[in-house]
């Protein structure tokens, strides 16, 4: 898993998990569940769809809000977490669908956001 | 090719039988010089058989004989026209709308052999009977020098009205046909605008007046009472109402105070009647030329337009200083019509006050003013006309239309509104770049612009100077070095000054850099210190003073600034002074960002 902070992590959102099984991505979204375990969580993304993600360890903390999530699409579609990260909302309220629609933005014109690194550097 | 006048007409005419579109040739033109540098045409005219004198141009046609349209010879058909009685029983035509359908240079000459036609004879003859009704009339009348001549064709400028008549046998007639040569009419018009009393003091004396306007199925004009008719009229007239109005002076419209389509306004004097009438159905409400709220982008800004919509929405009214220290109350309200556009709409004052507009009424304007102002919006001035839900058919058209389908329509709004916080000028946002290659500022006014820019170096000497301590003044005090400061605006001194700043800095974007001053308020956000405390560290604490400095780099603002090209003796420069920086609200830049984004690409 180690090979997740190596290679770019493109964002996305839940339409878009098919296509990137087996790769590294990143994944904003708000916490509707955590499973009794500890050990899954479901969000939503700005589009309303949900995703699954799985962690290692189960949940020490409580999560609440937009989370955002890096990891590796696994063959049934569910992010393996590797870090997430709780967007703060204190000062200001995080904007879902306005990301979701900047998030849009960068896989419709990819020419001028070259996020891709060749990993033979 | 021949073409076929209209014989009889002239006698028609001439004895008040209404006659459609009668074709008639012009024989002679003849322009007399009103006052005011206003002249008038008067025209005889032939229908084949007869030929009359007495018709006269009127005004809004002067172009057609300015421009020589109209010549002697040239076969027209007249339109539009209305007939009016001299106090002698003669007639004149005043022609209203008339199309010239040959001009002069395409007829040989007079069709037929007219004669002039006189009244009483179906075969024109020069008539003994005439001649003496002109001489009484000559002598009643010598004092108005009018030109009266024995002739029974020619006639010059028509008899004051002498006060024998009583108003009510006068016929009624169009505001249209008003005009300075004739005072012996009446007219049945609606009061559609009262203003309120007005009180003048000068070296000549004083007095007051008051102005309402006239509206009926011919046309509108403004009307003033001064002094004696303010008090014979002002509580008589109610607004809305219709009245039967006479003999009232006409004079050529100041065009400056009344924006109605009238060559000429009216004041009353001592021998003008108002009466109230009775049957007002066929009066109309007003007179308007209402524009399409879509239509409104494509005229120019500061004309004066009519409009009706819908009031989508009503916001609640608020108070505002204005630039001479005077507090006014304002609303604005979103209007929208059937082109399905919005456009802001201010009202002021008591209007918008007493302004309700629960239940989305109609609300129609009369000469609202039409602004640049975030685009497009419009707003009520002193003279405007603002009538809710008023009974015309536009206004059933509207709120039908509304009922059906309107009120679920969003809608596209003409006045870019800025977010909560925001409503000040127009949001005109350039990259530091643009307003290097635009050349805003260039002009003869200043440029307003905004932008997102970073701060890469702020100069610390010469940031703060000593101002004068008094509220309101922020002139630079001398140090008269007795401890004692000078302000020569306030011609006072004080024991102490107020630290003000005035910084001088260079923020950037991703294309280029650009010095900018920044003045007191704008300064303080930038650094994040009052000047107040920034004074006390520099001549304290220089390294606090110097991170403070340091601590402001490399902060992004939302900057709204002023560009003007400046001129010192021989030397030009572009100078950019910070009007208002703002922490940058990221939601509201990206959703721009965006909205640019799938615009560039979709052309």
């Amino acid at each position: 898993m180690t090979g997740v902070y190596e290679s770019p992590k493109p964002r996305i959102n839940a339409s878009m998990l098919a296509q990137y099984i087996g790769r590294s991505v990143c994944l904003v979204g708000r916490l509707e569940k955590v499973h009794p375990s500890g050990k899954a969580l479901t969000l939503s993304d700005g589009e309303g769809k949900s995703a699954s993600v799985e962690l290692n360890e189960p949940l020490d903390e409580e999560l609440s809000g937009i989370v955002e999530v890096i990891g590796m699409v696994s063959n049934k579609g569910a992010i393996m977490a590797v870090s997430y990260t709780q967007y703060r909302e204190d000062k200001i309220s995080f904007d879902l669908e306005l990301y979701n629609e900047g998030l849009k933005v960068l896989h419709d014109f990819p020419q001028y956001y070259p996020f891709e690194v060749s990993l033979s550097g | 090719m021949t073409v076929r006048l209209s014989e009889g007409a002239i006698e028609s005419l001439t004895k008040g039988i209404e006659v459609s579109n009668p074709v008639l040739q012009c024989v002679n033109i003849r322009k007399i010089d009103g006052g005011n540098g206003l002249s008038r045409f008067r025209l005889m005219m032939s229908d084949g058989l007869h030929t009359m004198s007495s018709f006269m141009l009127s005004t809004q046609l002067n172009p057609m004989a300015e421009q020589n349209q109209l010549a002697s010879n040239c076969v027209c058909m007249l339109k539009r026209n209305v007939t009016n009685v001299l106090k002698d029983g003669r007639r004149v035509v005043v022609i209203l709308d008339m199309d010239v359908i040959k001009s002069a240079d395409q007829m040989a000459g007079k069709i037929g052999d007219p004669t002039p036609y006189v009244e009483g004879q179906s075969k024109p003859q020069q008539n003994a009977a005439p001649a003496p009704t002109a001489r009484p009339l000559q002598s009643q009348n010598g004092s108005d020098g009018s030109m009266n001549r024995p002739s029974a064709q020619s006639f010059g400028k028509k008899p004051m009205a002498a006060p024998n008549t009583p108003g009510g046998s006068s016929k009624v007639v169009p505001i249209a046909s008003l005009n300075p040569y004739q005072s012996k009419w009446t007219v049945r018009a609606r009061v559609t605008n009262k203003g309120a009393i007005r009180t003048w003091s000068n070296s000549r004396g004083d007095g007051k007046l008051f102005s309402m306007e006239l509206v009926d199925e011919s046309g509108e004009i403004r009307a003033t009472g001064f002094n004696n008719e303010v008090d014979k009229f002002y509580s008589l007239i109610e607004q809305g109402k219709v009245y039967y109005i006479s003999k009232g002076t006409l004079k050529i419209a100041n065009k400056q105070f009344s924006s109605l389509k009238n060559d000429y306004e009216m004041t009353l004097n001592g021998e003008t009647t108002i009466s109230p009438c009775e049957d007002s159905h066929d009066v109309p409400m007003v007179q308007c030329d209402f524009v399409s709220i879509a239509d409104l982008e494509s005229r120019e800004k500061d004309t004066i337009i009519d409009v009706i919509g819908v009031c989508k929405n009503t916001e609640d009214v608020t108070r505002i200083m204005t630039k001479n220290s005077r507090e006014v109350s304002k609303r604005n309200i979103q209007l929208m019509d059937m082109s399905g556009r919005i456009i802001q709409l201010t009202m002021w004052g008591n209007d918008a006050e007493t302004f309700d507009g629960s239940g989305q009424p109609i609300l129609a304007i009369k000469g609202a003013r039409l602004s640049d102002f975030g685009g497009r919006s419009l707003s009520t001035l002193y003279s405007s006309t603002v009538m809710i839900n008023p009974d015309i058919p536009e206004a059933y058209k509207l709120r039908g239309w509304y009922d059906k389908e309107g009120h679920a329509m969003d809608g596209q709004s003409m006045t870019e509104l800025r977010g909560p916080g925001g409503g000040g000028g127009n949001t005109n946002w350039k990259t530091l770049a643009e307003v290097k290659n635009e050349h805003l500022g260039h002009g003869d006014k200043a440029d307003y612009f905004s932008c997102i820019a970073t701060i890469v170096y702020i100069r610390k000497e010469n940031c703060l100077y000593q101002a004068c301590p008094s509220k309101d003044c922020n002139k630079k005090v001398v140090d008269q070095q007795n401890g004692m400061y000078r302000c020569e605006k306030c011609d006072k001194e004080f024991p102490d000054f107020k630290y003000r700043l005035m910084l001088s800095a260079n923020i950037a974007d991703f294309g280029d850099n650009q010095w900018v001053t920044c003045f007191q308020d704008s300064a303080e956000t930038l650094l994040g210190q009052n000047s107040g405390y920034l004074g006390q560290l520099k001549d304290s604490n220089e390294s606090a003073f110097d991170e403070v400095f340091q601590h402001a780099n490399f902060n992004t603002f939302v900057f709204r600034n002023r560009v003007k090209l400046e001129t010192y003796n021989d030397e030009s420069r572009i100078k950019v002074t910070v009007v208002d920086a703002k922490p940058v609200d990221h939601r509201e830049y990206s959703k721009r960002l965006i909205i640019n984004i799938r615009k560039l690409a979709a052309q």
